[in-house]
């Protein structure tokens, strides 16, 4: 894990996106809180000019800045991006022969990517937060920072983005490539809240309820990878369930890459014994989409056209699904590169 | 190194069945086999990049497979410089040097003076031919004791075969390392190995010391009044046939053979000089098959 020859490797081959990863967060955390603060000083002011009220800073402000909000969605596809280009890009090109001639064992090199991408992150989320925490510490806002826990400004995020990222290095233990692995990486970290979702429609369509249809369950948030980016996770379980799902990706990570048959490489998956519980669950989950898409055009009134529009769309996106999923079963996009 | 009893299955098609042999260091090793005949995915298994099925592959009696820092001993040359076109020399350097704790940079910068390759910011923007001298040049500052060459001189022009021919005669003469190549060219391999393994179908259809090979069988041109009689091409390799003209390779101590010849009174019969390429004809069935 500590090689240096393989940390200078892994950053030499995704130093693109970690620096993008550093303006991601300069953009999150001391950009956003000085224009934050510029923000709350005009409101303040605003205010002032009207009697009988005064502006607060909230909550959701502070959390905006630190863990919440769009730049963390971005960090969270970066951190995609960046686990893509340490083992899905190194499948899709000769580089992934190179690795593994190396004098390492294969969870060494698993450990080296994981390592480098967990530095990164650890680095420059301390490196942006610590100033972002001092100005608005310094400013007339500072009681804001009262407002949140440390949990939710700076242990949920930090340690959901070291999982999610975590997350995306397991995928690509599994997969053949680097497509395979973001689009993978994208419907896993996603998996409950869509299979949530499109079972939930099914019902309500057919009215036959499986079980009761309530706001979303807490657990499904706690069983979708993606959450853990969001800043949803503020709280003393999600920040154990992090801890938890990052050690058991890690280890799986390393365990499936040390199994790695690599001249499967540009294929789809990795590990063949897989494709037929990804071809049922995408297929599922495409046709069922189908039946949601066509069933919304139906009248809300129109009991059994909703009925018949849902099927309709279900077993055209079944079609779909069929033939699209053999092409990828089938498909190998490997750059050989000239020779010499 | 020994290659002990290796299979690779890929898409429930054997690629390499059962293969057995052993590298010593000090010798130039050929791999040689017809497209498709599992010459690069023995090499990249040799590296330790692919697992076997079946077998294993030990450096002093020990499984790389399970003790990969025995890796530190090989090193695998593709036929493509990919993987590091992006590396400037410099960092490529400090790459190797922070894995192969023996790497002389010194000898390194010493042939790349004598090969006049200079410091470059960007391999990829290496001539085809200089990439493929610098990534050779590495491979030996490395002084890893098995170095694995997957088509060296492939598509070089003259000038840069020669020299980097040159380069691995010196090496394995002047320092105790094993070259392992994968080839077509039978007529470079012919020039350097001192013993060739020939692939056919994922197997080892044949392993011989160059020298001894060549003294196993006899290269003839031979002229018969009208074609080359049948009971003869049954019985001969059959390396070219130009209307009465023929060329056969039949093995040097079969009389019978001889006889047979002589029964149908050719009416000219010479001995040839025999090549590897020769050999691999005959062996492989037809000149379109190498």
């Amino acid at each position: 894990m500590f090689e240096k020859g393989l940390w200078f490797q892994n950053y030499k081959q995704s130093k693109f996106i970690i620096w993008i990863l550093l303006v991601l967060f300069v953009l999150q955390m001391p950009l956003q809180a000085i224009l934050s603060l510029e923000t709350w000083t005009e409101r303040a002011e605003q205010a002032a000019e009207t009697d009988e009220y005064v502006y607060e800073v909230q909550a959701w402000d502070i959390n905006q800045i630190f863990s919440q909000g769009m730049f963390t969605v971005f960090v969270a596809v970066a951190l995609v991006l960046l686990a893509s280009l340490l083992i899905g890009l190194e499948r899709n090109t000769r580089r992934n022969d190179f690795t593994f001639s190396l004098p390492y064992k294969r969870s060494t090199l698993f450990y080296a990517k994981w390592a480098l991408g967990v530095t990164v992150i650890t680095g420059f989320f301390a490196l942006n937060y610590i100033p972002s925490y001092i100005i608005i510490h310094q400013s007339e806002f500072a009681y804001g920072l009262n407002l949140v826990s440390s949990l939710e400004i700076f242990w949920a995020p930090l340690l959901g983005y070291i999982f999610f990222y975590t997350f995306a290095l397991l995928i690509g233990a599994i997969t053949g490539e680097m497509v395979s692995q973001v689009v993978l990486t994208f419907l896993l970290g996603f998996l409950p809240l869509i299979l949530l979702t499109l079972f939930q429609e099914f019902m309500q369509v057919h009215d036959f309820f499986f079980f009761s249809i309530g706001s979303q369950p807490r657990f499904i948030t706690y069983l979708t990878p993606f959450y853990y980016t969001i800043g949803e996770m503020g709280e003393m379980i999600g920040i154990f369930l992090a801890v938890l799902f990052t050690i058991i990706c890690t280890l799986g990570g390393a365990a499936l890459y040390e199994r790695n048959k690599i001249e499967y490489n540009g294929e789809f998956l990795i590990f063949k014994q897989l494709n037929p519980v990804f071809i049922v669950i995408l297929t599922i989950i495409i046709a069922l989409f189908g039946g949601l898409i066509v069933s919304s055009l139906a009248p809300w009134g129109a009991n059994a056209l909703r009925i018949i529009s849902y099927w309709i769309g279900f077993s055209t996106f079944l079609l779909f699904a069929l033939l699209l999923i053999r092409r990828l079963i089938i498909m190998n996009i490997t750059f050989s590169g000239k020779p010499t | 190194m020994e290659v002990k009893h290796i299979s690779k299955v890929i898409h429930h098609q054997t690629i390499l069945a059962d293969i057995e042999f052993e590298v010593i260091p000090g010798n130039i090793v050929g791999i040689v086999g017809r497209n498709g005949a599992g010459k690069t995915t023995l090499l990249r298994s040799m590296a330790g990049i692919l697992k076997p099925t079946k077998g294993d592959i030990t450096i002093d009696g020990q499984s790389i497979f399970l003790k990969p820092s025995l890796k530190a001993q090989t090193i695998f040359v593709p036929d493509s410089s990919e993987a590091l076109k992006n590396y400037s020399t410099k960092e490529l350097i400090y790459l190797y040097k922070s894995i192969y704790p023996h790497f002389d940079q010194q000898y390194l910068e010493a042939l790349m003076n004598r090969f006049s390759l200079e410091p470059i910011n960007k391999i990829g923007n290496y001539s085809k031919g200089m990439k493929a001298l610098f990534t050779l040049i590495v491979a030996f500052a490395t002084k890893a004791k098995y170095i694995l060459l997957d088509e060296p001189t492939d598509g070089l022009d003259v000038i840069i075969k020669k020299q980097i021919l040159q380069i691995l005669i010196e090496e394995v003469a002047d320092k105790d390392v094993a070259v392992i190549i994968s080839s077509h060219r039978l007529d470079e391999l012919e020039f350097m190995a001192n013993d060739v393994i020939l692939i056919k179908d994922g197997r080892v259809d044949s392993h011989y010391e160059l020298d001894s090979m060549k003294e196993l069988y006899k290269k003839i041109q031979l002229v018969f009044e009208t074609e080359l009689p049948e009971e003869i091409a049954e019985n001969t390799y059959v390396l070219e046939q130009t209307g009465r003209v023929s060329t056969v390779l039949i093995p040097r101590d079969s009389t019978a053979v001889e006889e047979l010849i002589s029964s149908y009174h050719p009416l000219l019969y010479e001995e040839l000089s025999m090549s590897l390429e020769d050999y691999f004809i005959a062996k492989l069935g037809g000149d379109d098959n190498v």
